[in-house]
């Protein structure tokens, strides 16, 4: 083919090319026939050619259809389909067809050069038409349809308009030829046609490219750009459009005027023809021209929620210009509630058509549609959206921060006009949002925060005001004066107490006295958190535990759950500064359990292997998260937690070398031990948690020093403000288990141990090492006592020999076996499990428990061996008579009831009863394993 | 010899028509009992089993000689083997004139802890062919304590029919009256030996009254050996406790049952009260197509049986022991004393 146009010269291919853009753009401009025309002239030749070609080749077997033959079979098959696809009323295959034929169609006049469009075509044309004059017609079939095939109609009824305009007169023409059929219908659509084409073109246009770029909102920049050139565009478009109706005088605009484009503006409004950002912009053309504040009022409303429609996905953010826009709209509204306080926003009830005609002078309340609360909570929300979306780490992340202040000034504002005109719910929702912007924030923070605002307060407001003012020349130059002016009012900074904490107290105590109860939970989470990172922890302790939010945090949002985990966690970074690791493990240890502390936090995702989650699931976790700066630190929150966990159980891991009763305390820290105990080479720590198994290691060797010197040298430190006191303390806190664990570890290995060994061991004072030691002796977790002579520490190595342990094993089998025996019995003699009295099924609760339990409550009382034996012997003592195997424990208790001893129970009875004189003669005992303890103790005496 | 062999043999042709007299005495002779003995102590970690071969004489079963079984391994064609082995081993046997009647098995068993479904099974196996046989069980870790450790038992008749019959639900077990110590019947062991045996043993004996096993028995730690005990009998223990969940669990289901049985009843005749008013036919008080009327099956109580035997077995080991080590610690008391 190629040679063929080259022996043709370019003359053709040129032709050809136009000819082919314009049956692309669809345009239906006049230009197309000449072209044709010229491209007609230039392809007979080449046809000529190939029909001398074709001739050539007539001599040979193969039948050799012409190329044009070809492209009218071809088109003819195509027709065919159609006719098939429109029995079946299947449009989608309709449209596919027509885009076919509408490509086969270029080449069949390429190829016949002809400028006439094929008969065929035609025909092709006219039958679609009729037959979607026809589908149309029949709304019933239509409804029936899928929607996918009613797309396809609609979309080829569009197409099939357009195209048809381009041979409106050979359709015509053939209309009147072969058969006349009901042209009226066709005219119609014609008209129909026209009127949309006007309509639609260019603003469809714009729209598009609009929502394509919201969609996509990693490039701002150009978005920015983009967005601000469709602006311009439109303004001057849109100025043509208002001009027509204001521009005339502007003492001809009524009240009426006004309105009626209002409503027409807001009825066009959520319409897929009308462009966003258009409407914003007439809107607030539109506010100037207002003839009352009511109506300009009314017309704010409707201006700034058409700013919030400008960004329709739920995912992105309101671009941030008009969000501030938005504010300014917002602080324009206060303005005018302030100068007129006769007018009232209300949600509740429908105003009155002609409400807001009442001018300014007018003195009645004028009840204006509009909710402050929603327009405030719905800019908050697009703030933190924005947060969420701009990556932290650019300087736009910490410019949007800056309008932090602008957002605080509404806020401080509409939560003053609510509490002025006595709506205290409204404010004190307002309060929550304003609270929920400063309890994270620590006094530096908070410091640097309120410098801020009072610093852009004066240069923004000024710059504000220049630009504002620019605008406003500009557009004063284009359009009449504005009719109701009003004069800034309400204040344009916020104000921010001295301390953070005034601020929170005040926010809150307004919240705990008009909010609803998810409000004042979610203060009374910020507040407790604003206590923690002011390191008052026993204050916000107290808080959390009279609040009782812990037990009904389950059934609250995802969002205050997310709160309640932050809060928790602050909470156990504040107790762990404060020195208290028993309560700083117990506020972390649960968000650590599962692995899933980013999800937990909201600060990021956690990649979970073994079930995906949907997309949607994925979507919602995405619109939860965190921002950035709002973000607990991971890295010392998993420094603190495994520090603590490694205080706590690493004294308790060697405690439990002799005591296989005992649990551990940190479920998550034994398994990241054991992984770290399973290398079997350990390389220099490189993250927190190497560091601290690290530690784990020297500890529980009893190294204090070297444990001390590898969580020290972790670099998360830097971020506590008190750096030197807590390290101070954890230096001081791993001295201490260290000594315990030493003490746990070898006592078996000493006889005697004196002070001023430890001392120079641990590096601790006399004084300190004597209340540690004696500690663990009261606690009975040391078999020693002192020496006080010679200071020295004289152990009593007396372990509970194999056969003594498993003679405590025994008797609690022996006592869950007596206590089923009962119930079997008491089953049999119609006693019915279920009707136990509570009391008894406390009994067995604590027996299944452990009956170490048991003991322990009969030590405690341990005096009174008559009530034993009266009630308890005696209860037990049913044992004995339900059956053989019952009897060891029937003996066993009978021993205490103060019967002889007889057989196996009686041994174990033996050997029992002396350990409970001894406690008895000791005194109630406070805590510890009870077996362990009470055996050595008989030894002992 | 040959003249009790005779007497015995005609005896037991003899007997065999009549109704066959309790099983009164195994008696085994000695070279048997020290086959068994060298044989479970070779092997002493795992556990091993042999053939015992003799007459059964009346009331007295001899056993006259055994032979051990290859160390069975869990294998299909192993355990052929082990079959073929057998019976070339008794043909081998009675080609050098030995008696090779089947009369039970023997095996060792560790701190006495054979009672088990394995043992009953292989009982009902034997009981088969031979009518009457006994499985002795020798347990070596108690024989080094100076007592020779041999116990013969069967399975009492009545047990044995129940078993056989595979219902041992709570109702059939109190019909028979059959309680966990009426599974085994330990049979007394009476040691023949020849008397020209005797007489060279007598011979051999020596001069000092102290033999090897009195020394044995002077051993001062039992501890080990009781803690064995315990872990077992605590193993035991815990056994009976999920057996006694499982019967609670059924107790449960079953009031739950005869509840809902009750209510469904009770409509039942409201309804029939309601029909017999209407003069229609009563419907039937029974509805077996009703789920709430298919029996709960009963778990069964051999295993619970067996785990009390067990843990009553533990029991009078310990109990054994822990009097002899007492009386040991008061003698060395004694003797520190003075």
């Amino acid at each position: 083919m190629a040679s063929r146009f080259w022996t043709q010269g370019g003359d053709s291919d040129t032709e050809e090319e136009e000819q082919e853009n314009s049956e692309y753009e669809d345009g239906s401009d006049a230009e197309q026939p000449a072209g044709d025309n010229a491209g007609a002239t230039a392809r007979s030749r080449y046809l000529r050619d190939q029909a001398s070609d074709s001739d050539d080749s007539d001599g040979q077997h193969r039948v050799i259809k012409s190329a044009r033959d070809k492209r009218f079979d071809e088109m003819a098959s195509t027709v065919d389909q159609m006719k098939n696809a429109m029995k079946i009323n299947d449009w989608v295959s309709l449209q596919e067809s027509f885009e076919k034929i509408n490509k086969q169609l270029e080449k069949v006049v390429r190829v016949t050069e002809s400028v006439k469009v094929p008969n065929l075509y035609i025909k092709a044309l006219v039958m679609l038409e009729d037959f979607l004059a026809q589908a149309l017609a029949n709304k019933d079939a239509k409804k029936k349809m899928s929607s996918s095939n009613a797309k396809a109609l609609n979309s080829m009824k569009q197409k099939l308009k357009k195209n048809n305009k381009q041979y409106e007169e050979l359709i015509a023409k053939y209309r009147e030829k072969p058969e006349s059929e009901d042209e009226g219908a066709e005219d119609e659509d014609e008209d129909e046609d026209e009127e949309s084409e006007a309509e639609e073109d260019p603003s469809k246009i714009v729209m598009s490219d609009e929502e394509n770029d919201d969609e996509d909102d990693e490039d701002e920049d150009d978005r920015d750009e983009e967005g601000g050139g469709a602006w311009q565009r439109k303004t001057s478009k849109k100025d043509k459009l208002m001009d027509k109706q204001f521009m005339k005088d502007p003492s001809e605009i009524t009240w009426d005027i006004v309105n009626k484009k209002l409503k027409e503006i807001v009825a066009a409004r959520g319409k897929k023809g009308t462009g966003r950002v258009e409407q914003v912009e007439q809107l607030t053309f539109l506010t100037r021209v207002a003839k009352t504040p009511a109506q300009k009022l009314e017309i704010l409303f409707s201006a700034i929620s058409s700013q919030f429609d400008i960004n329709p996905s739920l995912l992105g953010h309101m671009p941030i210009n008009v969000w501030k826009k938005c504010v300014g709209n917002m602080l324009l509204v206060l303005d005018i509630l302030e100068q007129y306080p006769n007018i009232v926003v209300d949600d509740m009830v429908e105003p009155e058509e002609n409400e807001t005609q009442k001018g300014a002078d007018y003195n009645g309340t004028v009840r204006v549609w509009g909710n402050l609360v929603a327009f405030l909570e719905r800019l908050d929300s697009e703030f933190f959206k924005s947060l969420q979306c701009i990556d932290p780490y650019t300087r736009e992340y910490v410019e949007r921060l800056r309008d932090e202040p602008l957002f605080f000034v509404i806020a401080q504002n509409v939560q003053d006009y609510l509490e002025r005109i006595g709506d205290f719910k409204a404010a004190s929702k307002v309060a929550l949002r304003r609270l929920e912007l400063v309890y994270y924030k620590p006094q530096e923070v908070y410091d640097a925060m309120r410098n801020l605002a009072e610093q852009t307060g004066t240069e923004e407001g000024l710059e504000d005001g220049d630009e504002s003012e620019e605008k406003q020349s500009i557009e004063e130059n284009r359009g009449p004066p504005v009719f109701i002016s009003i004069p800034e009012l309400v204040p344009r900074k916020p104000t921010f107490p001295e301390s953070s904490r005034t601020l929170v107290d005040a926010l809150v105590s307004h919240i705990y006295s008009y909010g609803d109860e998810r409000t004042k939970a979610r203060a009374m989470l910020c507040d407790i958190y604003h206590h923690a990172i002011f390191d008052e922890f026993s204050i916000a302790r107290d808080l959390l535990l009279m609040s009782h939010l812990q037990d009904g945090i389950q059934l609250m949002d995802i969002s205050s759950q997310i709160l309640f985990n932050r809060v928790m966690a602050q909470l156990g970074l504040c107790a762990f500064r404060a020195g208290l690791i028993q309560e700083a493990h117990g506020c972390l240890f649960e968000l650590y359990q599962g692995g899933r502390v980013k999800e937990l936090l909201a600060q990021g995702f956690s990649q979970n292997r073994y079930h995906e989650k949907t997309p949607e699931q994925e979507k919602a976790e995405r619109r939860r998260q965190m921002p950035y700066h709002m973000h607990i630190n991971l890295e010392l929150l998993e420094a603190t937690h495994l520090i603590s966990a490694m205080l706590l159980e690493v004294p308790n891991m060697a405690a439990a070398a002799y005591d296989p009763k005992r649990k551990p305390i940190s479920k998550t820290f034994r398994r990241l031990l054991e992984v770290n105990e399973r290398h079997t080479f350990v390389g220099p720590p490189e993250n927190v948690r190497d560091h601290v198994m690290a530690a784990t290691r020297a500890l529980s060797k009893g190294d204090c020093h070297k444990a001390f010197g590898v969580i020290s040298s972790l670099d998360i430190w830097k971020l506590l403000r008190n750096r030197e006191s807590v390290l101070e303390m954890v230096k001081s806190k791993i001295k201490e288990e260290a000594l315990r664990t030493y003490l746990f570890a070898y006592s078996s290995c000493y006889d005697t141990l004196s002070l001023e060994q430890l001392t120079s061991m641990f590096d601790l004072s006399k004084a300190h090492v004597h209340s540690i030691v004696s500690k663990m002796m009261v606690m009975e977790e040391l078999q020693a006592s002192w020496d006080q002579p010679t200071k020295c520490i004289v152990f009593h190595n007396l372990e509970q020999t194999r056969l003594q342990s498993l003679l405590f094993q025994m008797a609690d089998k022996l006592i869950i076996l007596a206590e089923n025996n009962e119930r079997a019995f008491e089953a049999r003699t119609g006693g019915g499990i279920e009707g136990l009295p509570p009391k008894r099924r406390e009994g067995m609760d604590y027996a299944t428990s452990g009956a170490s339990n048991r003991w322990q409550d009969n030590y405690v009382s341990g005096a009174s061996q008559g009530r034993q034996g009266g009630g308890y012997g005696g209860r037990l003592g049913y044992g004995g008579r339900t059956g053989g195997s019952a009897q060891a424990g029937g003996g066993f208790q009978r021993d205490h009831s103060g019967h002889g001893s007889r057989g196996a129970g009686g041994y174990y009875g033996g050997t029992g009863r002396t350990s409970y004189h001894a406690s008895a003669l000791r005194g109630a005992q406070v805590e510890g394993s009870a077996g362990m303890v009470n055996l050595s103790r008989a030894g002992r005496i | 010899m040959a003249n009790t062999m005779g007497r015995s043999f005609l005896q037991a042709a003899a007997t065999s028509e009549e109704v066959a007299p309790p099983l009164r005495v195994v008696q085994i002779e000695g070279l048997a009992v020290l086959k068994i003995i060298k044989h479970c102590n070779e092997f002493l970690p795992s556990l091993v089993t042999g053939q015992l071969l003799g007459l059964d004489v009346g009331s007295v079963l001899e056993v006259t000689n055994c032979f051990p079984f290859p160390i069975r391994e869990e294998d299909e064609e192993i355990e052929a083997d082990g079959a073929n082995y057998q019976l070339e081993m008794m043909r081998c046997l009675r080609e050098v004139n030995v008696d090779n009647n089947t009369v039970g098995w023997y095996q060792s068993t560790l701190m006495g802890s054979f009672q088990t479904v394995e043992l009953i099974e292989t009982f009902m196996n034997y009981q088969e062919n031979i009518r009457r046989c006994v499985c002795i069980v020798y347990d070596p870790s108690r024989s080094a304590q100076g007592v020779l450790a041999l116990k013969a038992l069967k399975l009492t008749d009545s047990f044995m029919d129940l078993y056989r019959n595979n219902n041992f639900t709570g109702e059939k077990l109190r019909e028979k009256n059959l309680s966990w110590v009426d599974i085994f019947e330990e049979i007394p062991i009476k040691v023949s030996n020849s008397a020209l045996a005797s007489a060279f043993m007598t011979e051999l004996e020596p001069e000092l009254p102290v033999k090897q096993c009195d020394y044995d028995r002077l051993k001062l730690s039992t501890a080990p050996y009781m803690e064995r005990n315990l872990e077992f009998l605590i193993d035991c223990m815990e056994d009976l406790s999920a057996e006694q969940n499982k019967f609670q669990y059924y107790y449960r289901n079953l009031s739950r049952q005869q509840a809902q049985q009750q209510t469904w009843l009770q409509k039942r005749r409201v309804e029939n009260m309601a029909r017999k008013a209407a003069g229609e036919e009563p419907l039937p008080e029974e509805d077996p197509a009703n789920p709430i009327f298919k029996p709960i099956l009963e778990p069964s109580r051999v295993d619970s049986y067996l785990i009390t035997n067990q843990i009553s077995n533990y029991c009078n080991q310990i109990n054994g022991v822990a009097t002899q080590s007492f009386n040991r610690l008061y003698l060395m008391k004694a003797l520190h004393e003075d």
